[in-house]
């Protein structure tokens, strides 16, 4: 029985930020081997970008989240410090109640000993790293710093197998740490001293494998774009999967993001080291490939100004709230339509009802739906654009940060018949447009994320 | 079933009024009211109260509507607050029809207050967000501006409506406004001031779309065995029809109707033995100028589809062939929600009885009132006729 990685998912928001606008910023760019780097939306974050991730994974594997034992999440960045996120993952992905749940974080290193984690074990697995670091706007981890989320689904007869490993850990106190209850990232910057963080604990991992030979594709942790080429390492292996270059820094998902590049790729081998500040290294050898979906490209530059609004630096704050409040509770209650538009099959007349609770839309009969999930893709029927100020004030942060945003009723196919909801579009739609929907976070009311799905034109 | 009279209606003048309350509002709501019966009223004759609400100030009230009649003492009556957001007067009128109708009661003061402009824009956007489907549709990210906007959408793309169309709902309501003295924005405006004005919710600009106001309105409903006691010409009501729909729109079978509207208007025309051919005018909810063209087609002025080319053809004007909202309608007279229903009620009872001023029409017998709660989740209709005192009565 091989046990290992049955499929890979891995995303990266659209957007992105080059080099030079930072240069433009401030006279100078922090992160060397960094071209451009990946900047969330101003509704994403690791929760929603680990969605999308593990929905790739799931659907590069043929299988349903309804499958999966064991959920785990590594991120340095969960939007919530304190809060089990693995219940709203493994909502917005169908996974059972009683799958286990493990949360990784703390370390970049996190992804890769998710991964591990799960090998270890004998259940059906979706590991899921996302990542989205932060730091001061003149800070070189800040300037450093992307966005993206890979998943692994882990189970037995895998065809990318993981094979030797080794692990080094080291006390390295101060060349990455962020205190707590704070978001941004902090470093004391003393030259060699970093450097040896890095290069030694990753090369004391390498040297603790049982066959230290390095295969053509090298997936290793990468603070920065120029750090990874600083140790002994293959260059060229290490440049065959890198993805820093392009994404930026993604922390605990850029292993894994590596990796998937490396299946991608076809790369029979790959070496992957993850490496967490403080300091410790994982090093474990992937023999084999797995099936990959993947979504990494750009699809739009944004300048410098536009980056600071979307990250939130130049917003200030929301009004207070009103009549128009849903309390938590009554959002709970409708979870399984906010994180999958699960509408209801009515067993007298076959019609479907969003959300599925009181009389049937159709044949007014007090029923007991059954539960039916509509399809990710769907058309819009009515929209508009809402501008800035017309928003609800629960929505003026988003605004603020995001600018204009699109509302549409959306048609989408559910079971043998259709069903059509209220959605909020990721900037624009009209009449007649194809839409898919996506995870997104709704707002943040006190203090409490809430996410939902939005329509995302095709 | 006895019939039911208005003999008398009046309003506060809408607009902003940060010097008033919503009780002092109502006060010159039912001083008005008084005023125009014919022949006297003693308050103590009030049998009953109905008093639409949606909130004050975005504050929740308890005993809204006790609070607005013991300030202009009346006293010791049932008085029951109306609530079904943009029509909850309407609805109150019709409470007041059928405790007339029903005999409970012989006359019934009946109307609406709101105050909407002692908040920020901020707070008046989260407190009117309640009167939509408020777990989904607002949770969507849409203002009420953002729903008729969708509803415009829909309308543009299934019947071809345009843009141009929508601006002329506007140009032709300031008009008519202008007119009025009560108006909260009576000004005129030129087809290309309403072409050009901000977009709100695309394709809804600002001039398509109505203000949040200040105002009161309210009207006597009496039973036929007392009116002549008021006056010897009243108005009588002549059909009442109301109806309910899904709060969302995504809920409804369409987007470019009010069925529920539509339903009213069947339903009052049915009661009045009338058809639209009998109007000789109407006032309708144009809360943005699209729900002014759908109330064509829902209430039958003209083929469903057919009303961008109605507006434009000049039909709604005051010298058209059915004249529309020559109050000003929501657009420019305003739209203090809960005052809404009732004041298109005093607009039907002063034009009936000849005392519109500037924007008298030539003297019409039948009008049409049609006030819509949110987006279509509730709406009611009134058929009003002249009449002359019942029979024996006078």
């Amino acid at each position: 029985m091989s046990r290992g990685i049955l499929a890979v998912g891995a995303y990266a928001p659209g957007s992105r930020v080059p080099a030079d606008a930072f240069e433009d910023a401030w006279g100078r760019f922090d992160a060397p081997g960094i071209e451009t780097k990946a900047v969330p939306d101003a509704d994403e974050d690791a929760l929603t970008m680990a969605v999308e991730a593990g929905r790739r994974a799931l659907s590069a594997a043929d299988r349903a989240g309804t499958g999966v034992e064991q959920l785990a999440f590594a991120t340095t960045t969960p939007p919530l410090a304190e809060g089990d996120l693995t219940a709203r993952l493994g909502s917005y992905l169908d996974v059972p109640a009683d799958a286990l749940r493990r949360t990784h974080t703390g370390s970049t290193r996190a992804g890769i000993d998710a991964l591990l984690d799960a090998v270890g074990t004998d259940r059906t697995a979706l590991v899921v790293a996302s990542d989205c670091p932060e730091g001061e706007p003149d800070d070189s981890r800040e300037h450093a710093a992307g966005a993206g989320a890979a998943a692994f689904l882990v189970g037995d007869d895998a065809p990318a197998i993981i094979g030797d490993r080794g692990s080094h850990a080291d006390p390295r106190p101060g060349t990455r740490f962020r205190g707590r209850g704070n978001s941004d990232l902090d470093g004391l910057d003393i030259g060699t001293y970093d450097r040896e963080a890095f290069i030694e604990p990753v090369e004391a991992a390498v040297g603790a494998l049982d066959d230290d030979t390095v295969p053509e594709a090298v997936a290793l942790q990468a603070p920065n774009g120029k750090l990874p080429y600083r140790t002994a390492l293959d260059t060229d292996a290490i440049a065959a999967v890198e993805t820093v270059s392009e994404l930026g820094d993604t922390a605990a998902a850029g292993v894994p993001l590596s990796i998937a590049t490396a299946f991608d790729a076809g790369h029979d081998e790959t070496l992957a080291i993850g490496w967490g500040s403080g300091a410790g290294a994982t090093a474990v050898r992937v023999e084999g490939t797995a099936p990959v979906e993947a979504s990494l490209s750009a699809e739009d530059e944004i300048e410098y100004p536009a980056y600071l609004r979307r990250r939130g630096d130049i917003v200030g704050e929301k009004p207070d709230g009103g009549a128009a409040h849903v309390p938590v509770p009554t959002w709970r209650r409708a979870i399984a339509q906010r994180h999958r538009h699960e509408s209801g099959l009515c067993p007298e007349c076959g019609a479907v009802a969003f959300p599925p609770e009181g009389a049937c839309p159709e044949c007014h009969a007090l029923v007991e739906f059954e539960s039916v999930t509509p399809t990710l893709d769907g058309v819009v029927e009515a929209a508009t654009t809402i501008g800035q100020g017309g928003a609800p004030p629960e929505f003026a942060e988003q605004t603020a940060r995001q600018g204009s945003f699109g509302v549409a009723i959306v048609r989408f196919e559910a079971g043998n018949g259709e069903v059509s909801l209220p959605m909020q579009v990721v900037e624009s739609a009209a009449v007649g447009d194809p839409v898919r929907a996506v995870p997104r976070r709704v707002y943040v009311e006190e203090g409490v994320p809430r996410y939902g799905l939005k329509a995302l034109p095709r | 079933m006895r019939d039911a009279y208005v003999v008398g209606a009046g309003q506060s003048k809408y607009g902003s009024f940060p010097d008033e309350s919503y009780r002092s509002l109502f006060e010159t709501a039912v001083e008005h009211t008084v005023e125009s019966v014919d022949d006297g009223i003693n308050p103590e004759a009030i049998d009953e109260a109905y008093v639409g609400t949606l909130g004050v100030g975005g504050r929740q009230l308890g005993l809204a509507a006790p609070a607005v009649t013991e300030h202009v003492g009346i006293s010791g009556v049932p008085v029951t607050r109306v609530e079904n957001a943009c029509a909850a007067s309407g609805y109150a009128i019709r409470q007041a029809v059928m405790a007339v109708r029903s005999g409970m009661a012989d006359v019934v003061l009946a109307g609406g207050v709101e105050v909407m402009t002692d908040l920020s824009g901020d707070a008046v956007r989260y407190w009117l967000g309640v009167s939509g489907e408020t777990e989904w549709e607002r949770m969507s990210g849409t203002t009420f501006a953002g729903v008729y906007a969708q509803m415009a959408s829909a309308h543009m793309r299934e019947h071809g409506t345009t843009a141009e169309q929508l601006s002329q709902v506007a140009v032709k309501n300031h008009e008519n406004g202008s007119k009025n003295p009560k108006a909260h924005l009576g000004f005129s405006c030129t087809l290309e001031d309403a072409m050009n004005a901000p977009p709100v919710a695309e394709p809804l600009n600002l001039y398509h779309c109505c203000p949040t106001t200040d105002g009161a309105a309210t009207a006597l409903i009496v039973s036929e065995d007392v009116v002549s006691e008021y006056t010897d010409r009243p108005v009588r009501v002549a059909g009442v029809g109301a109806a309910s729909d899904r709060v969302g729109l995504f809920q409804r079978d369409t987007y470019n109707a009010v069925p529920a509207a539509a339903t009213a208007g069947e339903r009052a025309y049915e009661e009045a033995g009338m058809t639209p051919e009998d109007l000789d005018f109407a006032e309708v909810h144009d809360c943005f100028a699209i729900a002014e063209l759908m109330a064509y087609e829902d209430l039958g002025f003209c083929e469903v589809g057919a009303a961008g080319p109605y507006i434009a053809s000049g039909a709604t004007e005051p010298d058209g062939e059915l004249p529309v909202n020559t109050s000003g309608g929501l657009k420019s007279k305003g739209h203090p929600i809960g005052a809404t229903g009732a004041g298109q009620v005093v607009e039907a009872f002063d034009q009936l009885t000849g005392r519109a001023g500037d924007r008298q029409l030539d003297d019409p017998q039948v009008g049409l009132t049609h006030n819509v709660g949110g987006s279509g989740g509730a709406a009611v209709v009134h058929v009003f006729e002249r009449a002359d005192a019942p029979e024996g009565q006078a």
